[in-house]
């Protein structure tokens, strides 16, 4: 048993050994892989960039030291170059435009006085959505730049707040020095005005109370004098009044006479008169009445003088004039430390720095990750499928022999490609229909603005794609060698093409490559239409170059078609 | 089978195809007749394959001229080819499709429509026996069926020149009945037919007349008659030893001589003069020591011919190009 074991163990190797298209697949195509992935991939994990490095377009609307600041330090990055444009168009025009300019980075006006006064500030990332990884490692340096800025700026507020708080506090010291001062001087002050005040107030009070008596014994001789005079004046109208009022008495007392006289005459009269008593005559007439003079007398009013105080009497004023005592001198303090200023300069420290990112082209910033996948992995199978449709298949019906039958047949060699190559470009054009209908269906990708525009760059590398396996065929020329060579063909051509990972890994030497593959222009358009969300006119350059590309690949595979059908070695 | 007269012919003029420094076909010339059937017979690696490959414009003559029905290749090849049926020496037929499916194409791709190519494939199946698996994918038919559809693709069309590339390699006996059948039929029909083989039993039976092919040249022609009496007309005798005799040990009789190089020491084929000679060289290999298992005498064939011609056995060694 061993010794099969051991026979066949050996057989193994030399089969190996004769197997060229193994071996080609055991080391070549591997290789190949590795170093076309390395390659592109060096960017990420950190490899010399080549000589095109990133490009980072700047808006700078601030124009203050922080602004300067950070564009200083993104320029000082071997890795990218800064490129300082007026405004968001032209910053949009580059990002768009060029290669390696994943963002825009627009520093608000106002950034950096926000930044001291302790707020957080916001820089406005406008990133290509296509190149969302390459914006992604920029970010994170940005991240990091930004974090060292404001670490930075903490650091220098703290030592100037330090510097600051100690001048402060030998200020404040000062100032409490000179406080204490002053609050001596000002009790000796105070004592001081109390003493004036009080020996002040004692000369005011003896002084008042020697002109009030002075003005009341004044006013009293006033009013005396005007009370006498009044009193004379009154007694002189009562005199004649008193005449008058005893005339009216007297005759008052008349006339009560008399009217009892008359209602004892009347009485008898008419006790006497009997039934004739209408015939009695008149009574007799009452008395005079007194004068109208004298009852004008007696109503007259009393016309006497008011007493008053003659105002041409001058009342001399006491002299109550006191002479205050001088105030004391207020003490020097000295020039008092600008405590506002200092407090204003270190009572905030700087803010922090952060941003917020925008998609360039106005749609969304983040794309969803099938929106790479679905087209490039895509593009990747329909290369390998038409590998095996057109290439394995070409090599088989070769082996079959029925190629050989069908050129025996007097059918033209051109008819009967073209008919080979147009199904699989059909049944290439419906794969990729199927795949990016069941994206949209399963993870949602975006079909653009534009769904019916992608059957164009589609159907344009459908035709690539055919006739690159035909070139394939033609140079591989077995069946066993068309899927080592094919294969790695196709995943190279996919992997530089930007349909695993985004163009702009790559460096420049690759990229420059790639400008070569149908893959990178097809790319490019499914780009454009699904994540940048342009419109049709933006995929009709990369078709038309795919589809040229195409055209290239068919010619050589025709010229070199006749390998296909070298029989000489049957 | 319909039955129609087609005049064509094969014409192959001082044919020559060399690859590098080894000549695989020199200075070949023939041709076959309408109805007729040639075959060309060479051992492996006599450029069998090569002239069929030219004849059939898959690959160009350094040299010489090819007609089919009178075009010649090098002004008119696409016409020519149109004339032409290719029974191939591999199986040259799609896998995945039915067996009337590989006919339709090829039917339709000389150039028939497609209600006739169906009617041409149903009678083309019949003809070859596989009517009742027409529909069934070629990888499920048995190696005699692939190569019985394989001989009807190639002449589906009717065509006025049929070339066949040892067309019963690894066939069933049945099988090649029935392709030997379809052969002459064609034949009678009046199509040219040049039949490649190393078989020389098939060239007896089947063809009118034969080439005889080696290193690429043309040896001899003829029918097979001509091709024997060429090679001498003398029996042959093969013994075969337990223990070989002595060396020398036919030296006594006149005439007698090695027909072929001894492959090996326990095996002798001996060209005599008369059948007398049988019992003789018996008693002559005893005395000699020879202890012999059993022997054999035949009378004259194309192989003998053959190898009194080139001085070889037909069945060589070497690889067929």
């Amino acid at each position: 048993m061993l010794r099969t074991a051991w026979i066949v163990f050996r057989n193994e190797f030399r089969l190996l050994a004769r197997d060229r298209a193994a071996l080609f697949m055991l080391v070549l195509a591997p290789l190949v892989i590795i170093t076309v992935a390395g390659l592109s991939l060096g960017n990420i994990y950190g490899a010399q960039p080549g000589a095109e490095p990133y490009s980072i377009v700047v808006v700078n609307d601030d124009h203050g030291w922080l602004a300067h600041a950070l564009v200083d330090a993104l320029g000082r990055d071997p890795l990218v170059t800064v490129v300082s444009v007026a405004n968001l168009i032209d910053a949009r025009a580059i990002v768009g435009g060029r290669a390696r300019a994943p963002l825009c980075i627009l520093i608000p006006a106002g950034t950096t006085g926000a930044f001291e006064a302790g707020r957080d500030v916001h820089l406005r990332l406008y990133i290509d959505p296509v190149k969302r990884l390459e914006a992604g490692a920029i970010e994170l340096n940005l991240d990091r730049l930004c974090r060292e800025v404001t670490t930075r700026a903490h650091d220098l507020a703290q030592a100037r707040m330090t510097e600051q708080s100690s001048h402060l506090r030998d200020q404040l010291a000062q100032a409490s020095n000179q406080m204490k001062d002053a609050t001596a001087e000002l009790g000796q002050m105070r004592r001081q005005i109390e003493s004036d005040r009080a020996t002040a107030q004692a000369e005011m009070t003896a002084r008042i109370s020697q002109a009030i008596e002075q003005i009341r014994a004044a006013t009293v001789a006033q009013i005396d004098l005007s009370l006498a005079q009044t009193e004379t004046a009154v007694e002189g109208d009562l005199a004649a009044r008193h005449d008058a009022l005893i005339a009216v008495s007297r005759y008052l007392g008349q006339l009560q006479a008399s009217q009892r006289g008359f209602e004892t005459w009347l009485a008898k009269l008419k006790s006497a008169a009997g039934s004739h008593a209408s015939q009695i005559p008149a009574p007799p007439q009452w008395p005079a009445q007194p004068g109208q003079a004298v009852l004008a007398e007696l109503s007259k009013p009393l016309d006497f003088p008011a007493p008053r105080i003659d105002a041409a009497v001058p009342i001399a004023l006491p002299n109550i004039a006191i002479g205050l005592p001088s105030l004391p001198r207020l003490p020097d303090f000295g020039a008092m430390p600008d405590l506002g200023h200092i407090v204003s300069r270190t009572s905030a420290l700087p803010g922090t720095i952060g941003w917020n990112e925008h998609s360039i082209t106005g749609g969304e910033a983040n794309v969803n990750t099938f929106d790479q996948y679905v087209p490039g992995f895509g593009i990747t199978f329909l290369l390998v499928d038409m590998l095996w449709g057109v290439g394995v298949g070409l090599m088989d019906e070769r082996d079959w022999g029925t190629l050989a039958r069908l050129r025996v047949s007097g059918a033209p060699a051109s008819g009967m490609m073209l008919g080979k190559l147009m199904s699989r470009f059909l049944i290439g054009l419906g794969q990729m229909i199927l795949l990016f209908g069941a994206g949209w269906v399963l993870f949602g990708i975006s079909l653009g603005h534009n769904s019916w525009a992608l059957i164009f760059p589609a159907a344009a590398i459908s035709f690539a794609a055919a006739a690159f396996s035909l070139v394939i065929a033609c140079v591989a020329n077995t069946r066993d060698a068309v899927l080592p060579i094919g294969a790695m063909a196709a995943l190279a051509m996919s992997a530089i093409g930007g349909c695993w990972w985004p163009l702009d890994f790559e460096p420049y030497w690759m990229r420059a490559l790639a400008l070569a593959m149908p893959t990178t222009w097809t790319m490019g358009a499914f780009n454009n239409l699904m994540i940048r969300g342009l419109g049709p006119s933006s995929a009709a350059w990369p078709t038309g170059v795919t589809f040229a590309i195409g055209v290239v690949f068919l010619a050589l595979g025709i010229l070199s078609s006749s390998r296909i059908y070298d029989y000489s070695g049957q | 089978m319909d039955v129609v007269r087609i005049c064509s012919s094969i014409e192959a003029a001082h044919l020559r195809k060399s690859y590098g420094a080894r000549v695989a076909v020199d200075d070949l010339s023939f041709s076959v007749k309408a109805g007729e059937v040639v075959g060309l017979l060479g051992p492996n690696g006599a450029g069998k394959t090569t002239t069929l490959s030219m004849l059939a414009t898959l690959i160009a003559p350094d040299s010489g001229e090819v007609r089919i029905a009178g075009i010649d290749s090098r002004v008119a090849p696409d016409d020519l080819r149109r004339k032409l049926g290719f029974v191939p020496q591999s199986i040259a037929l799609y896998p995945p499709l039915s067996a009337f499916q590989n006919l339709e194409v090829f039917a339709q791709i000389h150039g028939l429509t497609r209600r006739s190519a169906e009617a041409r494939c149903i009678e083309t199946l019949e003809a070859v026996g596989l009517r009742d698996r027409a529909d069934d994918p070629v990888w499920t038919l048995s190696g005699g069926m692939k190569r019985r559809l394989n001989l009807a693709c190639g002449m589906v069309h009717r065509p006025a020149a049929l070339l066949l590339d040892e067309p019963t390699v690894g066939v069933d006996p049945q099988s090649r009945e029935s392709i030997f059948l379809t052969i002459r039929a064609l034949a009678d029909a009046g199509a040219a037919m040049l039949y490649s083989t190393h078989y020389m039993e098939e060239v007896e039976r089947m063809c009118d007349r034969a080439l005889l092919i080696d290193g690429g040249k043309l040896i001899a022609q003829g029918t097979v008659a001509e091709l024997i009496e060429l090679g001498g007309r003398h029996p042959r005798m093969e013994i075969t030893f337990a223990k070989p005799p002595r060396p020398g040990w036919y030296d006594g009789l006149p005439g007698v001589k090695e027909a072929a190089p001894a492959s090996i020491k326990t095996k002798v084929a001996l060209e005599l003069t008369n059948l007398r000679q049988v019992s003789e060289l018996l008693e002559l290999a005893h005395n000699a020591g020879g202890q012999q298992v059993e022997f054999a005498v035949h009378s004259p064939n194309l192989s003998d011919a053959f190898i009194a011609l080139t001085g070889h056995a037909l069945r060589g060694a070497t690889t067929e190009i």
